[in-house]
């Protein structure tokens, strides 16, 4: 009972946020300098071809109309479409967007596993040498800006040894059917290293600073002490006792930002030629495209919302104290 | 040969201002079925005591010298290996709070099975009989043993506590303020359930607190520590019937007394030395109304004296000079005036 209320209670803050999300990047598109239909309509048209375009977006109609239209049209999921190639945007969005998920998951994960590991040990075998250079690196991986390590990346393995692509997420010439088999495909494999390394290089001191702090923190307890006094081994103390309860702040820390992850990738993107959703976003922005803008950003919002949603319900799994009242 | 013999043992702490000293050279036994009582006030090395017994000090914690004999087996010298063998197993403890003594994301049954398969390769069915057993003797339902532990209440928790440090039938257990968490009426409980499970259990405790009415209820004989050394030792009627020890004499003037009505309650001024640089002679001479010249120049001799072993220069003197006038406030306020007494030197 309690935990169908929290569940409920829970969806419904979601949809309130996400239409305050909504409201203000309607506004927020509207107030920005230039005007859009100067991108849809060109000079050459006649004025009557020119007002049946701006007619035909629902531009002509005042702006409280327009909003209620793009509150109706995002219930019905319906994102509209796009102004520079007329195509609709829930289709742009789910080109551009696995490609982006592709990336982050896979660097995110490797940055968790190494970084929360890389936590547990540092926590561990705290004032050791070791400690301190691993605190070291993940603090400079986390300070230097993950574009210029990627720049740096590309002139270094791409164009100096030639042993990675300089750009994109295929070869030109290969043509892979499905997003399934360009995934699976060595080629593909090629092009996601270098940016999958330096997002993961960036990402891993934010969870091996927490889980070491919290390790810390934890090893502190009476529990640990009992543990010890159990008469139990090194390695069950370290991963079964300190680290799991230690894990907690990391958890809820990752579920956010995995969130904030998809929004961050437009640097890395823009970077790597990855034909991410983070790059769709500034080509839109660019060109005022107001309907692929909105898309995206609403794409990314909505995966903060929504993992933050999902690290509520994690820390109810994982903590048995935790309770739905 | 006793069953625990701790002689002359130094326990330090490496900190960024050189070694504490917590535990100074300590010595004392334990008997089997024995229950000795350390007390003495915080930061007097108690809890590093226990610690160093069942070899859990913290990272920058050392036995700087002496040595911990259990059944003639120094455990000093013993490998990591069979140190782990003898925790819990043979010998074992009761945390300070029980409070934050059990992983909170385990439950209770989880944790003491946990003990269990540190140490045996028991069936399934007979740890659970085992879990049960402890469950009934220290008054837990046992429905409750898949309950969390932020689901019992501090009593429960406490008694979880219990039921857990029994399991594997240690020798020894440490019980390292055992009731301090917990109100006064719990306290009552868990001490008298403490003594009825000793009594069938045959197995030797060392009770570590700063409550003299603890002790008093559960031990039988009493060591007073203070700021790492011994002050005090001896049978526990002795030593709270008639301790020798200013320190002793104070301590227990600073309890409450449940037969003296209107009994004023005492503070011993002053704060127990820096344990980075201990004073010469006795550690206790700056706060003792006792103290003279001797006292910071000279350790204290060790002296029998009516059934204990004390640590003063002034034990002859303590009957007339200072047992009159211990319960007295102002004795222990104005530490300067021993000298205005006119007491001698030894």
């Amino acid at each position: 009972m309690g935990k169908l209320n929290f569940f409920v209670r829970r969806t419904a803050q979601l949809v309130v946020t996400l239409w305050a999300v909504a409201t203000a990047l309607f506004m927020l598109f509207r107030l920005m300098p230039g005007d859009p239909t100067s991108y849809i309509v060109s000079p050459q048209m006649t004025p009557e071809v020119r007002q049946r375009i701006i007619e035909s977006y629902g531009l002509n109609d005042p702006l409280w109309v327009q909003y209620l239209r793009y509150i109706e049209n995002l219930a019905t999921l319906d994102l509209g479409r796009s102004f520079n190639t007329n195509s609709e945007v829930s289709e742009i969005l789910a080109t551009y967007l696995p490609n982006t998920l592709v990336l982050m998951l896979s660097a995110f994960v490797l940055a968790y596993a190494v970084g929360v590991t890389l936590g547990v040990l540092t926590g561990w075998y705290r004032g050791s040498r070791f400690e301190k250079s691993t605190v070291v690196t993940a603090l400079v991986g986390r300070s230097i800006p993950s574009f210029w390590v990627g720049i740096l990346v590309i002139w270094v393995f791409g164009a100096t040894f030639g042993v990675i692509p300089l750009s994109g997420m295929t070869s030109i010439g290969t043509e892979p059917e499905g997003f399934v088999d360009m995934v699976t495909s060595l080629d593909f494999l090629h092009h996601l290293v270098a940016p999958m390394l330096v997002l993961a290089f960036y990402y891993m001191g934010y969870p091996l600073l927490i889980m070491r702090n919290s390790m810390l923190e934890t090893l502190s307890e009476d529990f640990i002490d009992i543990c010890r006094a159990k008469g139990l081994s090194e390695r069950a103390i370290m991963f079964r006792h300190a680290a799991r309860n230690a894990m907690l702040p990391v958890l809820t820390a990752a579920a956010i930002a995995v969130g904030f992850a998809i929004g961050g990738s437009v640097l890395i993107e823009t970077v790597f030629g990855w034909p991410g959703i983070g790059r769709e976003m500034i080509r839109a922005v660019m060109r005022r495209d107001y309907p692929v803008a909105q898309g995206t950003f609403l794409v990314l919002a909505l995966s903060v919302v929504l993992m933050n949603f999902v690290a509520d319900l994690l820390y109810g799994v994982l903590d048995p104290r935790v309770t739905y009242e | 040969m006793a069953m625990l013999e701790v002689e002359d043992l130094k326990v330090y702490y490496d900190t960024a201002e050189g070694a504490v000293k917590a535990v100074d050279g300590v010595s004392f036994e334990i008997e089997e079925g024995e229950n000795l009582g350390i007390v003495g006030e915080s930061g007097c090395g108690k809890s590093t005591l226990a610690k160093a017994l069942i070899g859990i000090l913290p990272q920058n914690g050392y036995i700087a010298g002496g040595e911990i004999r259990f059944r003639g087996e120094d455990l000093t010298e013993a490998p990591e290996r069979r140190r782990r063998e003898l925790r819990w197993d043979e010998i074992s403890m009761i945390a300070q709070s029980a409070m934050n003594a059990l992983d909170p994301v385990y439950t209770i049954r989880q944790q003491i099975l946990e003990a269990i398969e540190a140490h045996h390769n028991w069936s399934r069915t007979k740890s659970q009989e085992r879990i049960d057993e402890m469950f009934d003797l220290v008054g837990l339902d046992r429905e409750r043993q898949t309950d969390y532990p932020h689901q019992f209440s501090g009593g429960m928790r406490q008694r979880a506590m219990i039921a857990m440090s029994l399991v594997l039938e240690p020798s020894l257990i440490l019980a390292d303020e055992p009731t301090t968490a917990l109100d006064v009426i719990m306290q009552d409980q868990i001490l008298k359930r403490i003594n009825e499970i000793q009594e069938a259990s045959s197995a030797s405790m060392m009770v570590i607190t700063h409550d003299v009415a603890v002790v008093a209820e559960t031990c039988d004989r009493v060591v007073v520590m203070y700021a790492g050394e011994i002050a005090e030792e001896g049978p526990a009627a002795a030593i709270f019937d008639e301790p020798y020890h200013p320190y002793t004499l104070g301590l227990k003037s600073a309890f409450p007394n449940i037969r003296e009505a209107d009994q004023d309650l005492v503070s011993i001024g002053g704060h127990p030395p820096d344990l980075h640089d201990p004073p010469t002679g006795c550690r206790f001479a700056e706060r003792c109304p006792m103290a003279t010249e001797v006292c910071s120049r000279e350790d204290p001799p060790e002296v029998e004296v009516g059934g204990l072993r004390s640590y003063c220069h002034h034990v002859d003197d303590i009957d007339t000079q200072l047992r009159p006038v211990a319960d007295r406030a102002e004795t222990w306020q104005n530490t300067d005036a021993a000298d205005d007494r006119g007491l001698a030197d030894d």
